[in-house]
């Protein structure tokens, strides 16, 4: 029972252990494969990442606190037929006190060279599962919501009186993953 | 401190992205760059008062740094007299450079030392026998450094063709790493180019790019030792 989200929907997490899973199919056109990829920023007050291990994406699968764990990447969408390609796993029990946020993002790895938007690519999704029994909580059909975008900001995590709770954004930008970085990680970007 | 981006450099070195397979038992990490083609500045008057240096010629160094399952560089080697009379650190340690180029082990080596970057392909080579690597051995940290760039106003943005890459035993090329000079480079006089590193098993390959302004591997060894 998959609820779609609304922008700016809320919803609580009384959960310790959910996934971030993103999904897409393979290009069958001739021209370059769609790599599409999900990554995590964990913000601390100044909304910045307290050490650069806190920013999980392809080339750092884990966080420092074992909190995030990311199955690494899927450069096609062929990692699975219709499921997700991508997960960030997430043990909220284990987040870094300095963390107070987590941070969501999918982009598309080398979309202006390749001239490519969430438009083109098939069946693609993001979406939050319960670990606990499977059940999808939220999820984004990229595709439709972000059609000439190529990058989206999907949502956060953020404790309130101790609780973590899930707010869905859904924001789109002709922007890449350095955009995103640059707003959370004050040193310097290799692209 | 940075953050990379580049993507698509981490492989794991039994296979690659096509899925082919790699004679592992000994994989060459080369290092090529070639000497940048400066327009002719001030003719004759420019030769006749130009530095000792030629213009566009540069020394980078490759260096391999074998790392125990902490991370760290565990045997610093020993300081032994040049003939001139000149004390010289970390001979016979885990750290394979210009001036101990043979680990004790002899299981990683540097070819030789190549001052000007003159040829085509690998102008310097580090050949390490990965299988016959001793197991305390979890982590191998290449970097390249442009010998005195500071004292010649030498850095990575003026550098062109540079690249590092990895080469099974057949001579099959497992990955590249291009490195053209540009602007995020400027000022910077060595790199963290690339690492080999052991995970379930296998020895996987990451290109790394990260570039320091320091033009020793000093400074990034000092992070890494127990003392």
């Amino acid at each position: 029972m998959a609820i779609n989200l609304q922008k700016g929907q809320r919803i609580d997490i009384g959960l310790s252990s959910i996934s971030v899973g993103l999904g897409w199919e393979p290009n069958e056109g001739t021209s370059a494969a769609f790599d599409l990829d999900a990554s995590a920023f964990m913000i601390d007050d100044n909304r910045l990442i307290p050490e650069e291990g806190f920013f999980v994406f392809y080339g750092n699968v884990d966080s420092p606190d074992s909190a995030l764990h990311h199955t690494g990447d899927d450069p096609t969408g062929g990692n699975s037929d219709g499921g997700d390609d991508e997960t960030i796993m997430v043990d909220l029990t284990k987040v870094d006190p300095r963390v107070k946020e987590i941070l969501f993002v999918v982009t598309i790895h080398d979309a202006i060279a390749r001239r490519q938007n969430f438009g083109q690519v098939r069946d693609s999704y993001i979406r939050i599962v319960d670990n606990a029994n499977s059940q999808e909580i939220a999820k984004y059909e990229l595709g439709e919501d972000f059609s000439i975008e190529t990058g989206v900001e999907f949502g956060r995590l953020y404790v309130k009186e101790g609780k973590w709770k899930f707010e869905a954004s859904g924001k789109g930008y002709k922007e890449d993953l350095s955009f995103f970085l640059s707003k959370y990680f004050k040193g310097q970007i290799i692209k | 401190m940075a953050i990379n981006l580049v993507k698509g450099q981490t492989i794991d070195l039994r296979k690659n992205d096509k899925g082919e397979e790699f004679d592992l038992s000994t994989v060459t990490v080369g290092l090529g760059w070639d000497v940048r083609q400066k327009k002719s500045e001030g003719g004759f008057f420019g030769k006749l008062f130009g530095g000792d240096k030629k213009e566009g010629e540069y020394d980078l160094d490759a260096v391999a740094m074998l790392l125990d399952s902490n991370g760290k560089v565990a045997n610093l080697g020993r300081s032994v007299q040049t003939r001139d009379g000149r004390s010289m650190g970390l001979y016979e340690s885990d750290v394979v450079f210009f001036n101990s180029m043979k680990h004790p082990s002899g299981h990683i080596w540097l070819t030789g030392d190549n001052r000007t970057g003159a040829g085509d392909g690998d102008d310097e080579q580090i050949i390490i026998k990965l299988d016959q690597l001793d197991q305390r051995y979890d982590k191998i940290l290449f970097m390249v450094t442009i010998y005195q760039g500071r004292t010649n106003n030498q850095h990575f943005g003026m550098i062109e063709n540079a690249f590092i890459r990895a080469v099974d035993r057949n001579g099959k090329e497992i990955a590249r790493f291009s490195l053209s000079g540009d602007s995020t480079y400027n000022g910077m006089c060595s790199m963290t180019f690339a690492e080999i590193y052991r995970k379930d098993g296998a020895w996987k390959f990451r290109a790394l790019g990260n570039p320091h302004q320091s033009d020793s591997f000093i400074d990034e060894l000092k992070k890494l030792t127990y003392s």
